[in-house]
């Protein structure tokens, strides 16, 4: 570093330590950045609580199923829950898992769309789509309004900061008058530009790092393999979203007009970034793919055989369910026994197949969406840094579909655990109880592909503002 | 002809703003968008509401066509209702991404509505959609500052204002004149619009959800246009009060963002925190347990019906439910719905009065910050707000509740105790049903539930107009 930098930078230091008002606005950042933290962890928090919950009446449920075949029944009640219990037609409708997509250790710090989505369904051998669709309890007005976490606070405020302390860097000095006095220094005016965005930089990318770190620390062991990657990328995430903004400031900068030319274009550079872009992607996506959910909320009808009195119809519909899973057929006792139980596993078993390509078409109407949008989110970094964030604490979209479909065969497992028991008339034994199916999430393999990606694209955008500035601030003083 | 001082400083204030490209194009920019906003909103709203109605009328169809069978097994088959989209949610989508949009009737149980739209959307929904209402409530605030900011500042940094001044204009006549250049100029950019928006709404009025459309329309008007002023009194107040255009501009831009998206925010946030929310299984099994052991805790529903039981055997004067001139399975099916709809009703309360509270902290906000206000105002006028979202589950709870009754009481008066596959009504039953029909609450009952945000507009106006009439009079021409 030579003796001009140094002294610059001394400089530098003087001027930021004596403006009371930016010291206000780092702490006011840093005082909302911590309350955003807390606010993310006592969302999070809930959610734990209420899976802690569900999981709780899971396994009370269950240990009551095992214990009736150990214990002697005397009571009404007590042979009830043994037939629950034991007896696939039962049991096959009233004994409930739980399939729930734990919160990523990350999460409250970018909620995403966790607070939107149910994170765990309480699922039974009965029609699937009966049972996907009812929404977690909230209140529309603050689901409109969004979350107050980190994300938001680096998304929204931090670019605000970096418009605030840089765009009156060139233009001060020619409205304080000590322009010309730099002018006649050998240092040439692109490089002290380009020390002061650097000092700038680090004081609030510093400061962007540290929230971060407070953020990560108070929810995650970032040591643990399985954090390790996300929190690293957390923390370049925020590096290279504010690199970006201050890429951005530089380029206005570099056309050298006035204070508030700059603070007009920086502000209108903001809109246009975190609420025109996405608004305007938002209407058209909606215009251009109409989705409508009405069309499926015909499949959540609870409906039976239209008469249970009818040994035809139950046969019927045994028959036409068999054609679909023929392993299930063969038993001698296929129509003498629990007929109607098994005539409306069968029928609700239908209806899921019959409705699946109305499902099917609905999710591929939301996938050519998002692949569509996808495609624009270049055009704002906000928007792809929001993404960014919310692949790597899991919040995103893309997980609730994973989450959705990995449902389908969670709910198909379980039913087939009791199917194949009431279909060949077996009991459910004590030891059946140790091969309960158990729902499990997989892993998405492309998540960090596209945290990667979306992260190369607003470096490269910062590099390619970071070149124009480079150019322009030249060109105007020759 | 004399030309009076004023409309010589609104001339020159109209002509500099048209001499800034950077306005001017902002001032193109904002149309634009305004424009796409609104033909969006236009488009989507048609969309919805055509598949909305067809929808609708298919389910009513399933429900007239469903064939002969037993009323309960109808009153579990059912219907469905959707939420209609009201004309001018083309204006401001309001809640509209966010309440759900279809729920199913059925007996025994209340279903809450399924499916919210912006379910539908990846994250970057959380940005928020283009409406005209965010173009008006955030973006044509912040053009006003562009605008506004330097109406001061520039007179002084340049000189010409103590030329004026030595003119014998007061500040008065300056500043006024100044606040309605900036008006006027707001007018002309956004009457193409108006003109829009009234023409639009006007030609889906017809369409029956809302009532009073056109005077929605003229209220919406009159808000934005008192929320607007606000901001232009207030940018060119700052502009009086601020040493340097600088200045001026970084306390307006500080101001417009802590007000609409920083305190909106936190304070929807904070209300959430202050009153939590039972999760959906707790509510849902709360409500189940009351139903199985009694409101009390220890009646049991074999215990209540037993009860009934007795009351009937007593009234009509009878030895067994054989006996009854009814169906007693039919009475006591109807006991239990409406014993279950008291206890859905209390705990709906419960669920309902948190929500209340936690919006009525931003309401209560609103007194401090228009831009909250405004924005309530603008989604019950459009009929997009929570208000309007309770009312139409009401409507299409006592719908649910009237169609189950009618089913259980016909049970009741034509079927046989104990068969119950020997009984079947048919489709003359299923048309002594209406078809459900919605109409949003008319203006004055939707705006009797926002005094502050009404409260808030006016009091702000009237503070900012004091403001400045206040600061003109103590301005020294010395100073200026």
């Amino acid at each position: 570093m030579d003796k001009s930098t140094k002294t610059l930078i001394h400089y530098e230091w003087k001027t930021f330590t004596r403006n009371k008002f930016q010291l206000l606005l780092l702490a006011i950042t840093f005082v909302f950045a911590l309350y955003a933290i807390y606010y993310g962890k006592s969302e999070i928090n809930a959610q734990l609580d209420t899976i802690e919950a569900v999981k709780n009446l899971e396994e009370k449920e269950f240990a009551e199923y095992k214990a009736s075949f150990q214990k002697e029944l005397v009571t009404l009640e007590q042979e009830q829950t043994h037939d629950i219990a034991s007896r696939p037609a039962y049991a096959w409708y009233r004994h409930g898992y739980h399939a729930i997509l734990y919160p990523h250790a990350l999460a409250p710090l970018a909620i995403g769309q966790r607070d939107l989505f149910r994170y765990y369904y309480r699922l039974t051998g009965m029609s699937l789509h009966y049972q996907l669709y009812e929404n977690e309890l909230a209140n529309p007005v603050n689901l409109l309004a969004g979350n107050f976490d980190l994300s938001f606070v680096l998304i929204y405020l931090f670019p605000l900061l970096i418009i605030t302390f840089c765009y009156g860097l060139f233009s001060s000095e020619k409205e304080n008058g000590t322009l010309a006095l730099l002018k006649i220094q050998v240092i040439s005016i692109r490089k002290i530009m380009l020390i002061k965005l650097a000092f700038y930089l680090a004081i609030i990318t510093g400061l962007a790092l540290l929230v971060s770190l407070i953020g990560i620390l108070s929810t995650a062991n970032p040591i643990k393999s399985e954090n390790l990657m996300a929190s690293s990328l957390w923390l370049i995430g925020a590096i290279v979203y504010c690199v970006f903004w201050f890429a951005v400031m530089f380029v206005i900068i570099s056309f050298r007009k006035s204070s508030s030319f700059n603070a007009i274009t920086a502000a209108g550079c903001w809109l246009f970034f975190l609420i025109v872009i996405p608004g305007m992607l938002n209407v058209i996506v909606t215009v251009k793919y109409p989705v409508s959910s009405v069309t499926l909320a015909g499949l959540t009808r609870r409906t039976g055989l239209e008469n249970e009195d009818d040994e035809k119809e139950a046969k019927e519909v045994i028959t036409e369910f068999l054609h679909y899973k023929p392993e299930l057929a063969d038993s001698d006792s296929l129509i003498k026994n629990n007929l109607m139980p098994k005539a409306y596993a069968a029928f609700t078993s239908l209806k899921d197949i019959h409705n699946q390509e109305e499902v099917d078409y609905y999710n591929s109407q939301i996938n050519k969406r998002n692949k569509w949008i996808a495609n624009f989110y270049w055009l704002s970094p906000a928007v792809n840094m929001q993404e960014i964030f919310s692949q790597i604490t899991e919040t995103d979209l893309n997980t609730f579909l994973v989450f959705q479909d990995a449902l389908v065969s969670f709910h198909r497992d379980i039913s087939d655990f009791y199917f194949k028991r009431l279909f060949w008339d077996k009991p459910i034994l004590l030891e059946d109880y140790s091969e309960l199916p158990v729902f499990k999430m997989p892993k998405s393999d492309n998540r960090y592909l596209i945290v990667f990606t979306g992260l190369s694209k607003i470096s490269l955008i910062a590099l390619l503002a970071f070149i124009v500035g480079y150019i322009k601030i030249n060109s105007i003083s020759k | 002809m004399i030309t009076k001082p004023i409309n010589l400083i609104i001339k020159k204030e109209i002509k500099i703003a048209l001499r800034e490209k950077l306005i001017l194009a902002m001032g193109v920019i904002i149309t634009l968008l305004l424009g796409v906003a609104l033909y969006a909103g236009y488009i989507s709203f048609k969309q919805q509401h055509n598949i909305i109605h067809e929808t609708q009328a298919q389910k009513r169809q399933e429900w007239l066509n469903q064939g002969d069978k037993h009323p309960h097994i109808a009153a579990h088959y059912g219907t469905f209702v959707f939420k209609p989209k009201t004309v001018l949610s083309l204006f401001d989508f309001g809640l509209d991404a966010y309440t759900g949009t279809s729920v199913y009737l059925e007996a025994h149980y209340q279903h809450e509505f399924m499916f919210r739209p912006a379910q539908e959307h990846s994250s970057i929904i959380r940005f928020g959609e283009l409406s005209s209402a965010l173009v008006l409530q955030i973006l044509v605030p912040l053009l006003i500052i562009f605008l506004a900011f330097a109406s001061y500042t520039n007179e002084r940094e340049s000189g010409t204002l103590k030329l004026l001044l030595s003119q014998g204009i007061s500040f008065q006549m300056l500043t006024w004149g100044k606040v309605l250049a900036f008006c006027m100029m707001l007018f002309a950019i956004l009457l193409p619009y108006v003109i829009g928006l009234t023409i639009l709404s006007g030609m889906q009025s017809q369409q029956g959800t809302t009532p009073h459309v056109m005077l929605r329309v003229l209220l919406i008007i009159l808000f934005y246009g008192f929320y607007l002023f606000l901001f232009i009194a207030f940018s060119v107040w700052v502009s009086l009060r601020a040493t340097n255009g600088r200045n001026a501009l970084l306390t307006l831009i500080t101001c417009w963002m802590f007000f609409t998206i920083l305190l909106p925010k936190t304070v929807s946030n904070f209300s959430e925190s202050l009153y939590t929310l039972p999760s959906m299984r707790e509510f849902k099994a709360g409500i189940e347990d009351e139903k199985t052991n009694g409101t009390d805790g220890k009646t049991p529903r074999s215990v209540r019906v037993a009860k009934l039981k007795e009351e009937y055997l007593k009234k009509y004067n009878v030895d067994s439910v054989q006996q009854l001139p009814i169906n007693f399975e039919g009475v006591s099916m109807q006991y239990g719905e409406e014993y279950a709809n008291q206890i859905y009703d209390k705990h709906m309360q419960a669920l309902r009065s948190i929500f209340h509270k936690q919006n009525q902290i931003s309401s209560i906000t609103s007194l401090l910050n228009p831009y909250i206000a405004v924005q309530h105002l603008s989604m019950a006028l459009s009929g997009t707000d929570m208000y309007t979202f309770n009312h139409f589950e009401d409507k299409v709870e006592s719908y649910r509740r009237e169609l189950i009754r009618k089913m259980n009481n016909d049970m009741a008066e034509n079927s046989v105790y104990g068969e119950f596959y020997g009984y079947k009504a048919g489709s003359d039953l299923w048309e002594e049903i209406d078809d459900f029909s919605y109409q949003t609450p008319t203006v004055d009952k939707i705006l009797v539930s926002y005094p502050y945000e009404i409260t808030s507009l006016i009091l702000w106006t009237i503070i900012v107009i004091a403001l400045l009439n206040f600061t003109n009079k103590k301005m020294k021409p010395l100073y200026g």
